[in-house]
């Protein structure tokens, strides 16, 4: 639990910092950076729980999505100004410098095995990000009811 | 509408975009914002095709017959999410007030002249991000020291190669080196520094989280040119990130610094 908080609290400083380098305004900080957080903090428990980084990366990516679509709903701001800070910590860096070095030491077995791990997390960062996307788009749809399915299926059937 | 106003409502909502553009937002919005800008001030017929390098625009006036077209190549700079932000407010207050086309280029001139944060706080942010990173990833507290200057030099670096319009693979590339071998210099120096977790932290300050942001969001609103176009940029950073660190690793090796 200890080691939990303080990962969590490592990981609003790092969103911190990549809020202040990618220049999000102000006022947005503070809703910017628990978004890093809960993302970060999501990735830890679906990882310690389920053993895979990828999947943590999956459910890491739509905790992100789905906090920065509520915060762009609440200020009225564009959902990019939170998931870009938000999804940075969930890149796999790290991975990138194991692959790298499992290379030097002609280790293939490891390079692949890295290596392939570092692709499938980042596409799993892509699917969170893409599967957040298209139930928020549908979700609007429904709320807005620009697609009516009482007409929808009159038409179709 | 004559073609002289025609032509100017044209170019505030095409720098409009081009703000956006070179600040990182995706295709969406910037067509979007485009086409929100002409609809608004009575130009009907709109279309917009950008991309990551360049906007293309056309509008027909069915009055007056004039078709009018326009080109914008875009040129890549840094991210700024709050030129995002404010772009987005000010075509929300251009469309919703009757706003001039001069007030709007005022406007504009202002967000382009904008500086958030001054040079020094970012370049501490960058050395926190670098810092913070190490720890996650099974650093002590000598990590976290190293972690700071190293990622804290990094970033001026970078800063440094962008102002000589260095691309971006030799960017990565060179300010990975950089944080391998003073990590490496760091480890061989003092004891209980591991260069592994400083390394990696730095590697953060450059992962491509904005394209592959970027190149999700616009496949998902049906881009696929630009879609691929990051996703192949992200690609190109990543390798020239591990490409950087790899080779300084590699050397030191071979001169006898580390066993691998």
């Amino acid at each position: 639990m200890m080691h939990l908080f303080t990962q969590f609290l490592l990981a609003l400083f790092a969103t911190l910092g990549f809020a202040i380098i990618f220049k999000v305004p102000v006022r947005h900080i503070p809703a910017c950076i628990v978004v890093g957080g809960l993302g970060w903090i999501t990735y830890l428990i679906t990882d310690y729980n389920l053993g895979s980084p990828v999947m943590g990366c999956f459910f890491g990516a739509c905790m992100v999505g789905l906090c920065s679509m509520i915060c762009a709903r609440l200020f009225k701001e564009a959902m990019t100004i939170f998931v870009i800070p938000g999804i940075l910590c969930l890149v796999p860096g790290a991975k990138i410098f194991y692959t790298m070095e499992a290379l030097l030491r002609s280790n293939v077995e490891d390079m692949a095995h890295v290596g392939i791990e570092t692709l499938m997390m980042a596409g799993a960062i892509a699917m969170g990000l893409l599967v957040m996307g298209a139930i928020i788009k549908v979700f609007w749809a429904l709320v807005h009811k620009t697609v009516d399915i009482k007409d929808f299926l009159k038409k179709e059937l | 509408m004559e073609k002289k106003k025609q032509k100017d409502i044209m170019k505030l909502a095409l720098r409009a975009g081009n703000i956006m553009m070179t600040s990182g937002a995706e295709i969406y919005r910037v067509e979007d914002t485009i086409e929100r800008i002409c609809k608004s001030c009575g130009i009907e017929d709109v279309d917009v095709f950008a991309t990551p390098t360049g906007i293309f625009m056309s509008t027909d006036n069915e009055e007056s017959s004039n078709t009018v077209s326009y080109i914008k190549r875009v040129r890549s700079s840094e991210t700024d999410l709050t030129k995002i932000s404010r772009v987005n407010q000010f075509s929300r207050s251009f469309t919703t007030t009757d706003m001039t086309v001069e007030e709007g280029n005022e406007i504009l001139d202002d967000i382009e002249n904008s500086r958030p944060y001054p040079f020094w706080i970012r370049a501490l942010a960058a050395a926190m991000v670098a810092s913070c990173f190490s720890v996650i990833f099974g650093g002590g507290a000598l990590d976290f020291c190293v972690a700071v200057i190293v990622g804290l030099m990094c970033y001026l670096i970078s800063r440094f190669l962008e102002k000589y319009e260095m691309n971006f693979f030799i960017r990565g590339f060179c300010c990975c080196a950089f944080a391998a071998f003073c990590a490496l210099l760091a480890a061989a120096s003092f004891d209980g520094v591991s260069y592994a977790p400083v390394i990696s932290g730095c590697i953060m300050l450059f992962v491509p989280g904005i394209p592959i942001t970027n190149s999700i969001r616009d496949f998902l609103s049906g881009n696929m040119l630009s879609g691929v176009a990051r996703l192949t940029e992200a690609c190109i950073i990543s390798v020239s990130l591990a490409a950087g660190a790899g080779v300084v690793i590699k050397l030191w090796y071979m001169l006898g610094g580390i066993s691998l």
